[in-house]
C-alpha cells in the first residue's frame, strides 16, 4: 500500500483542532462576572485618554522606551556581528585558530538564546534592583546570542570557491576576513537588524510590564487601576512607536550613505559600543548588598524539588508550547480561507494589528477577568500574539504573489476559496510552514511571559524561585527551560529543512 | 641548464567530485607561455587547481622555487596569480572593490577597511580596468547589474592588478568578443600593451580554441587524467591535436 505524507497545505491547516480542547476549557472555566470589564476594556481602545497629565507622563514614558530599545538594539547588532563572527567557522579557517572555540562560543549562544529576555531581567532585578541598565542589559543578552545566530547562518553560506579566490591573493588575514564577510553582514543588518528594533520596543514594553521602566510600566499600572482609557492611550503610543520606527528604518537607515558618513558611522558606533561595554562591565560587577546576602544561601536549600512538580511544570511548558504554536501557525490561513473576500481581509488585519499590539501577559490578564488560569488560556493569549505577526507574514507574502493561477481557477468556475487554495496559497505553504517553524523558537521562550502572568508551566515556578530567592530551584528551572529550548530549536530546524 | 621555477612528479589527485589526475609530470620554466588542451572533463581545472594549492594533491611531488609548494612562504605565495573559469567575484561588491581585493596582498589592513566603506583610492584599479576595455560607467557599479562578459573582464582585472610572476588562467578566452580576444592575448602573452601594469611572464592558459595556439611557446594536452602532449608550439602537429579531441 502506498505510503501517504501530509503536503504543506494540510499541514497549515491540520494543527487548528487545538481549538476544541481549548475552547471547550475555557468554556468549562468562564464566569460572566469580568465580562462587563471586557467590553470597557474593548471600547476604551476608541476613547483613550488625552489630558496634559497624561501626555506629560507618556512623553517621559516614551523616551525611556525608546533609550532602553535603542540602546539594546544598538549594542545588540554591534556585539551580535562580534560573537556571529567568532562562532563562524570561516573566521578559524582564516586566522588560523583551532575551531573547537567556535564550537564553544556557540554552545554559550545557544544557552544564552534559550532564555528570555524577561527571564533574564527578572533575575538581573533581584540582582541589581530596577534599574535602567538591567532592561538594556536583559534585552541585550539572548538579542546578541539571536543577532549571532542570524549572522553566522549568513557567513557559513559564502561560497568557499570565494573564500579560496580570496585567500589565494595571500593578503593580510585580517583584510581577508573583513573583505569576506563585510557584505553579508550589511545584507543581514539590512533584511534582518533593523526588524530587531521593533522587537527591542516589544521587549522593552514587556520588561516594562514587570516594574523595568518605560511605557510597559504604565499599561501595567493603568491595567492594575482599571484605568481602561489610560492603557488605550499607552497602548496605541507604543503601537504608533512601532510603526514610526518601521518608517524610520525605511526612509533613514536604508538609503546609501556619502562616504563621509559612511566613516564618521562606522567610527562613532565602534566608539560607543567600547564604552557601552565598559559601562555595563562596570555595572555588572556591582551586584547589589542584598544579592551578597542572599547569594549565601545559594544551595543550603534542601528540598524534593526535582520530583513530580518538576516533570508537571516542563509537560505544561509543553504543552503550552504545542498549543499556542498550533493556534499561531493554523489560525491565519483558516481565517484567511473562510474571510475570503476583501472586508473579511480588512477586518482581519485590524484584528492582527491589535494582537501584535497587545503584549500577551495583558492579553492573559484580560482574559482572567471571565476565565480561571489554565494552559489554554495562556496558550490562547500566546497563540493569538503569534498569529498576528504571521498573519501579517502571509497576507503580505500572498499579496506579493504571482496571480496566474489563481485567475487560472478562477476562470474556469472554480469557487473563490478553492481558487485561493490551491492558486495562491498553494505556493506559499511551504515557505509559510518554515517560517512559522522558526517562529515557533520564538513562541516556545515566550512561554516564560504567560507562565509568570498566567500561573502556568515553568514560568510561573521561575518567578517564584527568584522572588524567594531559592537560587537552587531557580538554576534547575532555568536548566530545564533551556534544554525545552534547544530540543525544540532542534526539531523545529529539521522541520524547516523539510520546506526549505 | 635552465632552471624550472615550476616542477611536478608523478602527481596523482582522485576524488569523488574531481576528475582523477594520474602520474602527471612536467616543468615549467620562467618565460613558458603554456596552452593547457583537453577535452572537457580532462581535469584541465584539477591541474590549475592544484597548480595553486587550492586543492592538495593525493601523491606526488610539486615543487615552486625549488620548495615543497605548501612550504612557500606569503611572499612567494604572493607572486603566483589564478584566474578562474567561474570567475569567483565577490557579489554585492562594485566592479571596481572587486578589482581592489587584488592588491588586498599588496595593502594593508585599512586599505581593506577603506575598500569596504568606498573610500580608498580606485586609482590603480580604474587604470587596469581601461586596460581591459571597461567603461568608466561600470566601475562603480554593482558587480549583480554587469554583464557576463564585463564580470569576466573584472575577474582578469583583478588577477591582473595582484602583479604575479606566475599566471594561472581556467579558460580566459571564454564569452568574450572576438576583438577582445585577441587585445587579450595581445596583453598577456604578446605584451603589447603594458602601461605600468607587469604582465606575468610565466604563463599557463586552459583554452579550447585552436585559433588561439600561434601566441603561446608550449602546449600541454591531458586525457584520462594524464599528459599526453608536452611539446614546444612549433612541434604540434595536426595529428596531436587529433589524438586530444
Amino acid at each position: 500500500m502506498n505510503k501517504r505524507n501530509l503536503n504543506a497545505i494540510s499541514l497549515s491547516f491540520l494543527p487548528i483542532i487545538v481549538i476544541i480542547p481549548i475552547s471547550i476549557n475555557i468554556l468549562e472555566n468562564l464566569h460572566l462576572g469580568g465580562i462587563n470589564l471586557v467590553s470597557e476594556f474593548l471600547v476604551s481602545a476608541l476613547l483613550p485618554k488625552l489630558n496634559s497629565d497624561i501626555l506629560i507622563s507618556l512623553i517621559s514614558r516614551i523616551n525611556e522606551t525608546i533609550f532602553i530599545a535603542l540602546t539594546s538594539w544598538f549594542l545588540s547588532i554591534i556585539f551580535g556581528i562580534f560573537f556571529g563572527l567568532l562562532s563562524s567557522d570561516i573566521f578559524y579557517e582564516i586566522i588560523n585558530l583551532p575551531l573547537v572555540l567556535g564550537r564553544l562560543i556557540k554552545l554559550f549562544l545557544i544557552l544564552i538564546r534559550s532564555i528570555h529576555e524577561l527571564v533574564w531581567g527578572l533575575l538581573l532585578m533581584q540582582i541589581y534592583g530596577i534599574n535602567i541598565s538591567v532592561g538594556i542589559i536583559s534585552i541585550c543578552i539572548p538579542y546578541v546570542a539571536i543577532n549571532a545566530k542570524v549572522i553566522n547562518e549568513q557567513l557559513e553560506n559564502i561560497d568557499p570557491k570565494v573564500i579560496n579566490s580570496i585567500l589565494e591573493i595571500n593578503g593580510n588575514k585580517f583584510s581577508s576576513l573583513i573583505t569576506l564577510v563585510w557584505h553579508p553582514i550589511l545584507t543581514t543588518l539590512q533584511n534582518f537588524g533593523f526588524y530587531r528594533l521593533e522587537c527591542a520596543l516589544r521587549s522593552t514594553a514587556i520588561l516594562g510590564l514587570f516594574g523595568l521602566g518605560g511605557l510597559g510600566t504604565s499599561i501595567y499600572l493603568s491595567f492594575k487601576a482599571l484605568s481602561f482609557r489610560e492603557l488605550w492611550t499607552y497602548l496605541w503610543s507604543l503601537g504608533i512607536l512601532i510603526i514610526f520606527s518601521k518608517f524610520i528604518i525605511k526612509h533613514a537607515f536604508l538609503k546609501n550613505f556619502n562616504s563621509k558618513l559612511r566613516v564618521i558611522i562606522f567610527i562613532g558606533s565602534l566608539i560607543l559600543s567600547i564604552c557601552s561595554l565598559f559601562y555595563f562591565f562596570n555595572f555588572l560587577s556591582n551586584p547589589s548588598y542584598f544579592f551578597n546576602y542572599s547569594l549565601k544561601n545559594l544551595y543550603d536549600l534542601k528540598n524534593n524539588f526535582i520530583s513530580y512538580s518538576l516533570i508537571k511544570l516542563i509537560y505544561e511548558t509543553i504543552l503550552l508550547s504545542l498549543f499556542a504554536t498550533s493556534i499561531a501557525v493554523s489560525l491565519p490561513p483558516f481565517l484567511s480561507i473562510i474571510f475570503n473576500n476583501r472586508l473579511g481581509n480588512l477586518l482581519m488585519n485590524g484584528l492582527a494589528f491589535c494582537f501584535r499590539l497587545i503584549p500577551p501577559p495583558i492579553t492573559i490578564l484580560i482574559l482572567i477577568m471571565f476565565n480561571e488560569p489554565s494552559i489554554s488560556l495562556a496558550a490562547l493569549s500566546l497563540g493569538l500574539h503569534n498569529a498576528g505577526i504571521t498573519f501579517k507574514l502571509l497576507n503580505s507574502n500572498l499579496n506579493n504573489l504571482e496571480r496566474s493561477q489563481f485567475l487560472a481557477l478562477n476562470s474556469i468556475g472554480a469557487p473563490k476559496r478553492i481558487s485561493w487554495l490551491y492558486g495562491l496559497f498553494a505556493k506559499q505553504a511551504k515557505s509559510y510552514l518554515a517560517y512559522c517553524s522558526y517562529r515557533s523558537d520564538v513562541l516556545i521562550r515566550e512561554t516564560a511571559i504567560v507562565g509568570v502572568v498566567g500561573s502556568i508551566g515553568l514560568g510561573w515556578q521561575l518567578q517564584e524561585s527568584i522572588s524567594s530567592f531559592a537560587w537552587e530551584e531557580v538554576s534547575i528551572v532555568l536548566l530545564a527551560y533551556s534544554l525545552i529550548v534547544i530540543i525544540g530549536e532542534i526539531i523545529n530546524d529539521k522541520i524547516k529543512k523539510n520546506f526549505i | 641548464m635552465r632552471k624550472p621555477i615550476l616542477e611536478l612528479k608523478n602527481i596523482s589527485f582522485s576524488s569523488q567530485k574531481s576528475c582523477i589526475l594520474k602520474n602527471i609530470n612536467f616543468k615549467i620554466y620562467r618565460g613558458d607561455k603554456i596552452a593547457l588542451l583537453g577535452k572537457n572533463g580532462a581535469g584541465k581545472t584539477t591541474l590549475i587547481s592544484i597548480l595553486n594549492g587550492t586543492l592538495k594533491y593525493s601523491s606526488g611531488d610539486y615543487k615552486v622555487f625549488d620548495k615543497n609548494f605548501f612550504e612557500l612562504n606569503m611572499k612567494q605565495k604572493k607572486l603566483i596569480g589564478t584566474f578562474w573559469q567561474d570567475l569567483r567575484l565577490i557579489e554585492d561588491f562594485s566592479a571596481e572593490q572587486n578589482v581592489n581585493c587584488g592588491l588586498l596582498g599588496k595593502k594593508n589592513f585599512i586599505f581593506a577597511l577603506k575598500n569596504l566603506l568606498n573610500i580608498s583610492s580606485f586609482k590603480k584599479a580604474h587604470e587596469c580596468m581601461k586596460i581591459l576595455d571597461l567603461k568608466e560607467s561600470i566601475f562603480t557599479k554593482n558587480i549583480k547589474n554587469i554583464s557576463g562578459g564585463q564580470r569576466q573582464k573584472i575577474a582578469i582585472a583583478r588577477t591582473l592588478i595582484q602583479q604575479p610572476d606566475i599566471l594561472f588562467a581556467d579558460e580566459p578566452f571564454n564569452n568574450l568578443d572576438p576583438n577582445f580576444i585577441i587585445h587579450l592575448k595581445d596583453i598577456l602573452i604578446n605584451k603589447k600593451i603594458i602601461n605600468k601594469l607587469k604582465i606575468p611572464e610565466t604563463i599557463l592558459i586552459s583554452i579550447h580554441r585552436i585559433d588561439l595556439l600561434d601566441s603561446f611557446n608550449r602546449v600541454l594536452a591531458l586525457k584520462d587524467g594524464g599528459i599526453i602532449i608536452d611539446l614546444k608550439k612549433e612541434n604540434l602537429k595536426d595529428y596531436h591535436l587529433n589524438k586530444i579531441y
